[in-house]
């Protein structure tokens, strides 16, 4: 059933959407792409946050939502023209009513004054351009509308098409003090009195004091006039039912008026004196109603179309035709995900169980297994694709940011976007924006040269940053390229000596310098500046690619620009991981970090004094790591070319050998995080259960190689692991 | 006096949440028959199936909005005499005279509770049991 809370969650579900759409809409109408249905699409966005906020009561929310849907409403009948300058007002606007609903959300006290500055560029700009609007009196705007007499037609009434008999009643009402006591509103009588039909009242005012001597709570004004209804006199009694003690009360029968001429319209405007501020009415009562058997808010009438993250090109429009969507909870497909990890490991259990048995029985066995083998992994992958978004929904931030950060420092910058289709899963691409939003950060920052400097080095003045991302190998890899200066490879590796990060005597090559600045307190610019030195270095952004089991890796050519590459997995629950054997633990490698297996021979591995040793491999040297030494635990091969070599790739072209005793096979395995139990283990990315019903951890590739080089400190793999930032 | 519990009413709202939430106000004073429509479309195709006895609509919507909903409903045979309420935010005076011209039979301002729910439904059906 749907509890209050739950439909909340699905209002904020909603809104997320909606601040995407108007974020992506005024994005192409800044660039000169939306026409009229994109302003369409974004009013309708701003329209439905308020709509729904005012339904659950967030009157911050809908008083600026209000402003900001009259400014667009004026753009949508053309009032107000979709210039540029005009949407640079209303992007901050969708910052702030983003700002609004994450507080709304989170239950936060939303600060008077948020805002206050957007809502006066808003209002300016209605005003400014004679567009009409009652921007400003939505907040105080009573839960009702003053003046306006709606009269309701009762459907009877409608039914017989004529208006029925009606009478015109004279009404005195006069309130006591004691009606204020007691807590009623006379305002409130006049409105339900109103809504039996057409009220002509005058206020009395004769008996108001002077200023000075008015006292609060005392009512001094008091009504007379005509009722016109249809109503029945017991209905004009039940309005006064609770305070006819306390007030001076006439109602007197005038005579029927079915003759008079009536109004085509039951709309009619009437006067009515100062109007205090009133309570807006309640949020709909907090009681969850019992429910019958009904399907939660998540997917009851869910037939909204409600793609995530649409393509950029249709973001603002309805989505595409043919692709329905239904709106499930998260919370839903992850016990999905879940379940098919559980099935992933009864499947294995089973593997084992057949391969125990004799082959003449086995046979037929292998062969259905091998099918549901296969099911399970297209199960798994469309699961997972349940999961997926378009990383759209992080790109689409990013024009907005070249775009101030380019005003902010003076230089002319160009995006280029590529592959925002492509998807992924959803917990990848939450820890995706910071990272992104960096790099675009120091790229315009200290990449992209000032104009001047660009022309005068033959480059055109205005520099490009192309962000692009494809499914390549099993992995998302996201490109962030641009044409600006490159990295100063002296001038860092001057900084990196300095701070100590490498030996004064080091020699590097431009590589390994280049990936000197993902080192921990290591940061290029010359000064701190406002835009990329807030204290967040390259660091900070590899290890968030590196928690979602991402590299990162870096290509600089001098004076013609730099590329990061962020190879990021496509699901963070289950992965292809190669099962080895050290000892007699087992452990998992997860494939994307293999790039081969081999057995060589003892030939091969050259034995330099303090290191484990280096294998020859078609003529260049890796460095090798003892798994059994690392992990401190005995191995059981005897002879060294027993000894399998797994090759790793931990970043860019640093490679090294990890030996193991035996490799036990390939094999889908479920990610089960151990940090919540045991806190970070260096290492060990998480544990799986094998086929056997055993724990297995899965082996943290790059942060071995860390743990090998702070052991023996040797040269070669101090270069392995500054060049493995990568 | 219409029973609560037989009413068939028509929810049309493009925001699941907003629809979910009048969905559970009206269950508050004891209507059980509600169907839902994401459009005005949506709202017409449900309205043409079946007999209703009361539309609340929404009045921005893509596809088909509730003014235009309004005059499709006064213009369907048999809907034409479905009592339409409208649903609409603070502000939007301009829409509910425009909707009273068009013939909606009253107009509920979110965010609204069951009293005042029941309140403006009983102005236009007669008073619920």
């Amino acid at each position: 059933m749907a509890s209050l809370e739950q439909l909340k969650l699905t209002f904020f579900d909603e809104c997320s959407e909606a601040l995407q759409q108007i974020e992506a809409g005024l994005t192409d109408i800044r660039e000169g792409a939306g026409g009229e249905d994109t302003i369409n699409a974004v009013f309708r966005s701003v329209h439905s946050v308020k709509g729904g906020a005012g339904i659950f009561g967030f009157d911050g929310l809908v008083s600026f939502a209000h402003v900001f849907e009259t400014v667009l409403d004026a753009m949508r009948s053309g009032k107000l023209a979709a210039t540029p300058d005009v949407v640079d007002v209303l992007l901050p606007a969708n910052d702030v009513l983003t700002d609004l609903v994450g507080m709304s959300r989170s239950g936060e006290a939303i600060p008077p004054d948020l805002g206050s500055e957007s809502r006066a560029a808003l209002e300016h700009l209605l005003h400014g351009s004679g567009a009409e609007g009652d921007a400003g009196d939505a907040a105080a705007a009573p839960a009702d509308f003053e003046g306006l007499d709606f009269m309701p037609v009762r459907i009877d009434d409608f039914d017989n098409g004529d208006d029925g008999a009606e009478a015109s009643y004279r009404i005195v009402f006069r309130p006591k003090p004691e009606l204020l006591q007691k807590a009623n509103e006379p305002l409130y009588i006049v409105r339900e009195l109103r809504k039996l039909g057409e009220l002509d009242l005058v206020a009395e005012c004769d008996r108001l004091p002077p200023l000075a001597e008015l006292e609060h709570d005392r009512p001094y004004i008091g009504w007379t006039g005509t009722l016109k209804t249809s109503a029945k006199r017991e209905q004009i009694d039940e309005v006064f039912e609770f305070v006819v003690d306390d007030c001076e009360l006439t109602i007197e029968k005038l005579g029927t008026t079915s003759d008079a001429p009536t109004d085509p319209s039951p709309v009619k405007e009437i006067a009515e004196t100062a109007a205090p501020p009133l309570q807006p009415a309640m949020p709909a009562a907090g009681h969850p109603t019992e429910a019958e058997a009904r399907n939660g808010a998540a997917n009851a009438g869910a037939a909204r179309a409600a793609a995530a993250a649409p393509p950029r090109a249709t973001a603002a429009k309805a989505a595409p035709v043919g692709a329905t969507t239904t709106r499930v909870e998260l919370e839903k497909i992850d016990r999905v995900v879940n379940m098919v990890g559980e099935l992933v490991i009864a499947q294995a259990m089973l593997g084992q169980v057949v391969h125990t048995l004799p082959e003449d029985v086995s046979g037929r066995l292998t062969q259905v297994l091998d099918e549901v083998v296969h099911h399970t992994r297209e199960l798994k992958d469309s699961v997972m694709s349940m999961r997926a978004q378009a990383v759209n929904a992080v790109f689409q931030r990013m024009p907005r940011l070249v775009r101030e950060l380019a005003t902010k420092t003076a230089k002319k910058v160009r995006l280029e976007m590529a592959g925002e289709n492509t998807e992924v899963d959803r917990s990848i691409i939450e820890r995706l924006g910071d990272p992104l939003t960096h790099i675009i950060r120091n790229s315009i920052d200290h990449g992209i040269e000032a104009p001047a400097d660009r022309a005068a080095i033959g480059k055109p003045e205005e520099g490009t940053i192309r962000l692009s991302a494809e499914h390549r190998g099993g992995r998302i890899v996201i490109e962030i390229k641009d044409d600006g200066a490159g990295i100063n490879s002296e001038r860092v590796l001057k900084k990196a000596k300095d701070r100590g990060l490498v030996n004064a005597d080091a020699t590097l090559s431009d590589d390994e310098i280049n990936n000197l600045i993902f080192l921990p307190g290591f940061s290029t610019a010359e000064k701190v500046s406002d835009i990329s030195g807030r204290g967040v270095g390259m660091d900070v952004v590899r290890r968030n690619i590196q928690d979602v089991g991402g590299r990162i890796s870096l290509k600089s050519d001098r004076g013609r620009g730099m590329t990061i590459q962020l190879a990021l997995p496509l699901t963070l629950a289950v992965m292809d991981g190669m099962v080895i054997r050290v000892g007699v633990e087992t452990y998992v490698m997860p494939m994307s970090a293999i790039v081969e297996c081999l057995r060589p021979p003892a030939s091969d591995i050259h034995n330099l004094i303090g290191t484990p040793g280096m294998l020859k491999l078609r003529g260049n040297l890796v460095p090798l790591v003892q798994l059994c030494e690392l992990l401190d635990i005995s191995s059981t091969a005897t002879a060294s070319d027993e000894r399998v070599v797994i090759i790793t790739d931990a970043g860019e072209g640093a490679r090294f050998g990890i030996l193991v005793d035996e490799l036990c096979g390939h094999q889908q395995v479920v990610v089960k995080s151990i940090e919540e139990s045991y806190g970070s283990v260096p290492g060990i990315a998480g544990a799986t259960i094998l086929g056997n019903g055993r724990v297995a951890f899965i082996l943290d590739v790059e942060k071995l190689s860390d743990i090998a080089s702070s052991r023996n400190g040797q040269a070669e793999l101090a270069v392995t692991r500054i060049a493995s930032r990568g | 006096m219409p029973s609560a519990a037989v009413l068939k009413v028509l929810v049309v709202d493009d925001q699941n949440s907003v629809r979910q939430m009048t969905r559970m106000t009206l269950e508050q004073i004891g209507i059980r028959h509600i169907h839902e429509a994401e459009n005005g479309k949506a709202a017409m195709d449900t309205a043409s199936l079946q007999p209703l006895d009361l539309i609340i609509s929404d009045f921005n919507m893509p596809e088909m909005d509730g003014l235009a909903l309004l005059r499709a409903v006064r213009g369907h045979p048999a809907a034409r005499k479905v009592p339409f309420i409208l649903l609409t935010g603070r502000g939007d005076r301009e829409l509910v005279v425009k909707a009273a011209q068009a013939g909606a039979n009253n107009y509920l301002i979110k965010p609204f509770n069951a009293d005042i729910l029941r309140q403006k439904i009983e102005q236009v059906m007669g008073k619920l049991s």
